[in-house]
Formats: structure tokens, C-alpha cells, sequence
């Protein structure tokens, strides 16, 4: 019992970082069809935003804002200049992949160039432990998790009770069908990657929040539990997602104070090779799995 | 020539031979079957990791490396049992992840194999020595022939050369047999294939496994060479520098796929190790990477059949009124060759 409260209450954290991030991923992939494999990659850049607006003496709230911009525009940008074109262009499922991933390294090691290989970590005030229920979170992580919570409380705002969201589901469900009763599905589309990324990045900076130190490799590794998620829960499912964090958060944290540190990772993994063999609509979704990119 | 460039080159003609023979492989599950296998460096790891212990010799408890199954094996065996192995765990995968999936979740169960498998190597360390990996891999034939150490780098040439030709022998006979046709008809259209009575799954099973025979084999062949392995340096993006190389050389096209084979992890990947370094330690290595993510992208761009594209098959349409005695016509929409 006295390993497992500890490790339910990281599991907490892990599944609100999680839960931002996947909510982000399953948005877009949900509305475009795009496994965007460079998402991860688009945390550490967002990541190390926060770290220069952090370094340059300006409050970690700020550079939360920073980073989440950043993540915002960026993939507005990356989708209108790299990906839209090369679906227009034919590129079609497997093709977009080799599309992403190059992106994912040029990403990743252009990071790496500017930055250097080394670690990093943001300057902010050093944390100080709350005692919770037999459970011990340090303030940021408490932050983390309210964060998690006002996004998720926002996202469930926007899609329940805006036209936005509305058109937003359409386009998940079938854009072809959605064009066809008036939604602008390319503007439906800019936003889901505005959107996206802002998650994007706002998970990227809570995710090295929560570490002593990050490097260019941070979100990439972070990549496989998201995408986890995301699957779990059912493509373009937001609250699937927020159900898919939960469980893989506290069971890769449980697995981890069981088993090893060192199998952490492999339980998302396994998780997510399970549902996409058994289930790929995952938990929460009838949409079909065999969709086409939608351009 | 001098020394040095004679070892230079013999070491990049190595290399070039051991990354042709794993695009071939890549080549006959990707571009000629149409499987995305992302996973696809673990089976060379595993070809390698074979040939490695088979060549060591047993394993001495309390050794400074621990492995499982040592044995000595005369030189050309390690290479064909890792064949071997490659593709019996290719067997095992392919019937666990090859299904009716959408290719790029079939892309994302492969990438996560790739992912556990680097992960279990590493944290177990009873199974291959974790993140260490094994050295002192004795070179094949060394103890007999009587070499100075360039004239065996010629031999070791010599060696692969021919490997190399065995190989395309292989790769040509199915690409180029009834079995190849089948094959890329299952890829191009899989229900139309299956309506012909061909079995889908075995003839995709079989493709992924000469795939992984073939990348076990360009394993073996590299840790003999370099005798040493180690799990980090068979991580998911070396399969993607592998998938580069089809795409730029022409996947399906196993001449195309040889030249991607010397354009991309060849001549960015190996010889720019060669080139002076400048810049913090790391520079080189991320710009490596850049390029050939921009290759990659630029490929699609511009060239997504590839350098040498695979040959549009025509078949002769049979003769107006050839065929049962009355004039047979077909639509416009249906006839071969548009």
C-alpha cells in the first residue's frame, strides 16, 4: 500500500500531462486522418520556447503561454505549408507517415543543432511538497494537474456548446457530408490544428515542468504514450482521451513503482499495440477505421 | 592507393552491400507486397545478434558478457542461421500485427515493436547483454587465412560481393516470377486478388518473411564486419533512413532500390562520417539526420515513384474475336494500360 498511493498520485500528474496532450492529438487526427508523428516533437520545440522566455527572467506562467502559442502557430503553418499540399498533392496513409516523420527528425535535430545535445531545464521557483490523502505532489505538479483540468473543462465547453465544436464533430465524422451542409471544412481544419497545437504545446511545457531536466529527445519519447492514448479512446474521441490518459497514466506510474522504472514506457506500448490489433476504433468510437486522408 | 584509402573504400563497399541487401529485403515487403513494416531493423538486429553469439562461442559464467545460446560455428552457418532466424521472428510478427489495418496503424504497431523490442533488449540484461551489446565478435575466416589486415578488408569485399549476388538472385527470381505478379496485384488491390482466389494473408506472410530472412542476413553480415553490437544502434529511425532509400531508389524496383541504397544510407549516412568534424559534438550527426528527413520529403515531392521507377507492366490484350470465337468488346474504362 505505501508504494501504491505514492504512485497513483504520479499517476495523477502523468495522466493530466497526458490528457492535455492526447485531447491535442486525437482533435486533429480525428478531423484531418493525419497520424502527425511529429507531435512530440512539436512539445520539445514549444518546450524550449518556454525555456528561452523562462531564461530570459520572464515567469514560467508567461512562458506557459509562450509555449502554447508557439505550438498553436507552428502547426498551423506546418499543416498549411507541408501537409495540406502534400495531401492535395496525392499522398495518401502511408505516404503522409514518411511525410510526418520526416518532420518529427528535422524537428528534433534541428533542435538538437541549435541547442546543442545536453540538458535543459526551465528556471522557475523550486516546489514545495503538499501532503494529499497519503499521496505527496510538489506545487507545480499541483499546478500541472489544475491546468489539465481548466484545459479539458474548456475543450468539453468549446466542442459542447459552440458552433465550432459542433462543425468540428461533423468534420471528425464525415467531412465529405459536413462540406456538403454548409461547413467550411478548411476553416474547420486550421482551427483543429490551432487548437491541437496549442495543446500541443501547453503539454510540452508542463511536460518538462514535471522532469528536472529535458533534452531535444523529451517529447519524442513522450510520442508513443500520447498516440497510446489517443488510440485507446477512439480516434477523434476528446473524452475517450481524457478516459485513455487516466488509465494509461496510473498504470504505466503503478507499473513503474511495481515492476520498474525501466518498463514504464512498455505498458503504454503494449496497451496501444492491443487496442490497435483488437480495437482500432477504440474504446469509445463506432467512426470507421478505414477513412481516407481528408484533404 | 594508399592504405588508408583502401580501407576507406573496401569499409564503404562493406556497408553499401550490407544496406543493399536489407532494402532488398525491405523492398520485397514494402514495395513489392506493399506491407509497412517499421519494425523492420529488429529483425536485422536479430539476424546480427544470431550471427554474433554463433560466433562467440559459449558463454563463460561470469564473463564480462552474458548471452544465451553460444555456440562456435564455421563461418558461412552464423550467417545463414541468422537468415534463419530473421525470418522465423519475422514469422512470429507478421502473424501477431500483419491484419486488414490501415497502413498507417499498421505503421504504428510496427513502430511500437520496434519500440519494445529496443526496450526489453536493454532493460534485460540475461537476454543480450543489455544496453552493452556484445564485442569481441571474432572475424569470420580470420584464423584460417593467413591476411594482412587490408588484404582480409578485400576478402571481407569478396565475401559480401558475393552474398550480394546470391541475394539478387533471390529478389529477382520473385520479383520477376508469377509469385512477384501476385504479389504486387495483392498490393494493388487486395479484394481483387483475393476474388481470384489467390490467399491474401499466406502470399503477404511469405513476403514478410523472405523480407526478414533477407534483413537477418544483412545483420550477420555486419557484425561479423564490425564485431560488435549493441541494442542502440538498431533504433526505429534507421529503419526510416532503410524506407528513405526504397522511396528515393524506387520502391518495387530492385535495380532502383540499390541505387536509393548507395544515394542514402550510403553516401549521406556512412561516408560523411569521414568528412572533418566541425561545429560542438552532435552538429553532424543532426545535420545527417535534417537531410535525409528532407530527402525523404523532397522524394515525395517530386519523385515519389523514385530514381529508377518500377516498370508499368502491359499485358497484349488478346486479339479482337480471339478468345471465344465472338468479338469480345470492352469498355473503354476497363481495358489494361490507361
Amino acid at each position: 500500500m505505501n508504494t501504491l498511493l505514492p504512485a497513483i498520485g504520479f499517476g495523477l500528474v502523468t495522466a493530466s500531462i497526458l490528457a492535455v496532450a492526447g485531447v491535442g492529438f486525437t482533435l486533429q487526427f480525428g478531423v484531418t486522418n493525419i497520424l502527425n508523428l511529429a507531435y512530440g516533437d512539436i512539445m520539445t520545440a514549444a518546450a524550449f520556447v518556454a525555456y528561452l522566455v523562462t531564461s530570459a527572467g520572464v515567469s514560467v506562467w508567461l512562458a506557459l503561454v509562450a509555449g502554447a502559442a508557439f505550438g498553436g502557430v507552428f502547426s498551423v503553418v506546418l499543416n498549411r505549408a507541408l501537409y495540406t499540399p502534400f495531401v492535395r498533392h496525392g499522398t495518401r496513409l502511408f505516404g503522409m507517415i514518411i511525410v510526418t516523420i520526416s518532420v518529427s527528425l528535422i524537428v528534433q535535430n534541428g533542435l538538437q543543432a541549435i541547442f546543442g545535445a545536453s540538458f535543459f531545464s526551465l528556471n522557475m521557483p523550486r516546489p514545495a511538497p503538499i501532503h494529499v490523502a497519503g499521496m505527496v505532489f510538489t506545487t507545480v505538479q499541483f499546478a500541472i494537474i489544475g491546468i489539465a483540468v481548466a484545459a479539458m473543462l474548456l475543450v468539453h465547453l468549446l466542442l459542447r456548446y459552440t458552433k465550432l465544436g459542433k462543425a468540428m464533430r461533423a468534420t471528425a465524422s464525415d467531412p465529405e457530408l459536413a462540406r456538403n451542409c454548409g461547413i467550411a471544412t478548411d476553416r474547420v481544419i486550421d482551427l483543429a490544428w490551432a487548437l491541437s497545437g496549442t495543446l500541443c504545446g501547453l503539454a510540452g511545457v508542463i511536460l518538462v515542468m514535471n522532469v528536472t531536466a529535458f533534452t531535444d529527445t523529451t517529447g519524442s519519447q513522450f510520442l508513443i504514450p500520447v498516440v497510446a492514448v489517443a488510440v485507446l479512446g477512439g480516434i477523434g474521441q476528446p473524452y475517450g482521451a481524457m478516459l485513455g490518459a487516466l488509465i494509461i497514466g496510473i498504470a504505466s506510474e503503478v507499473a513503474a513503482a511495481v515492476i520498474s522504472p525501466d518498463y514504464k514506457n512498455v505498458v503504454a506500448f503494449v496497451i496501444l499495440v492491443i487496442v490497435l490489433l483488437a480495437r482500432p476504433q477504440g474504446i469509445l468510437s463506432e467512426i470507421a477505421t478505414r477513412k481516407e486522408v481528408a484533404a | 592507393m594508399s592504405v588508408a584509402w583502401q580501407f576507406y573504400i573496401s569499409t564503404v563497399l562493406i556497408y553499401l552491400g550490407v544496406d543493399v541487401i536489407a532494402c532488398w529485403g525491405l523492398n520485397l515487403q514494402f514495395g513489392v507486397a506493399g506491407l509497412v513494416n517499421f519494425a523492420y531493423i529488429i529483425f536485422q538486429a536479430a539476424g546480427a545478434y544470431t550471427a554474433a553469439v554463433l560466433t562467440l562461442g559459449p558463454a563463460t559464467r561470469g564473463g564480462f558478457q552474458q548471452y544465451i545460446g553460444g555456440a562456435h560455428l564455421p563461418f558461412p552457418v552464423p550467417i545463414l542461421v541468422a537468415g534463419v532466424v530473421g525470418g522465423l521472428l519475422a514469422a512470429v510478427v507478421g502473424g501477431l500485427a500483419i491484419r486488414r489495418l490501415r497502413s498507417d496503424y499498421e505503421a504504428m504497431v510496427m513502430l511500437v515493436v520496434s519500440l519494445i523490442a529496443t526496450s526489453v533488449a536493454t532493460n534485460q540484461s540475461g537476454l543480450v547483454n543489455g544496453s552493452n551489446g556484445l564485442a569481441l565478435v571474432p572475424k569470420p575466416l580470420a584464423a584460417m587465412v593467413n591476411l594482412s589486415p587490408i588484404g582480409y578488408q578485400w576478402l571481407f569485399v569478396g565475401i559480401t560481393a558475393v552474398i550480394c549476388l546470391c541475394v539478387y538472385w533471390l529478389v529477382h527470381i520473385v520479383t520477376s516470377s508469377p509469385l512477384g505478379r501476385t504479389l504486387r496485384a495483392v498490393r494493388d488491390n487486395e479484394q481483387a486478388a483475393a476474388a481470384l482466389g489467390k490467399n491474401v494473408a499466406a502470399l503477404r506472410m511469405l513476403a514478410f518473411v523472405l523480407g526478414g530472412v533477407l534483413a537477418g542476413i544483412s545483420g550477420a553480415i555486419l557484425v561479423e564486419f564490425i564485431s560488435a553490437w549493441s541494442p542502440g544502434s538498431w533504433l526505429y529511425p534507421e529503419t526510416f533512413v532503410y524506407f528513405t532509400a526504397v522511396i528515393v531508389g524506387g520502391s518495387g524496383n530492385n535495380l532502383g532500390v540499390m541505387v536509393g541504397a548507395l544515394l542514402v544510407p550510403v553516401a549521406f549516412l556512412e561516408a560523411t562520417r569521414f568528412v572533418p568534424q566541425f561545429g560542438p559534438p552532435g552538429l553532424i550527426d543532426a545535420l545527417q539526420w535534417i537531410i535525409v528527413g528532407v530527402l525523404a520529403l523532397v522524394f515525395l515531392w517530386f519523385w515519389p515513384r523514385g530514381v529508377i521507377p518500377e516498370r508499368r507492366r502491359r499485358f497484349p490484350r488478346p486479339a479482337e474475336g480471339e478468345a471465344d470465337g465472338a468479338p469480345r468488346r470492352v469498355p473503354l474504362f476497363l481495358r489494361a494500360g490507361r
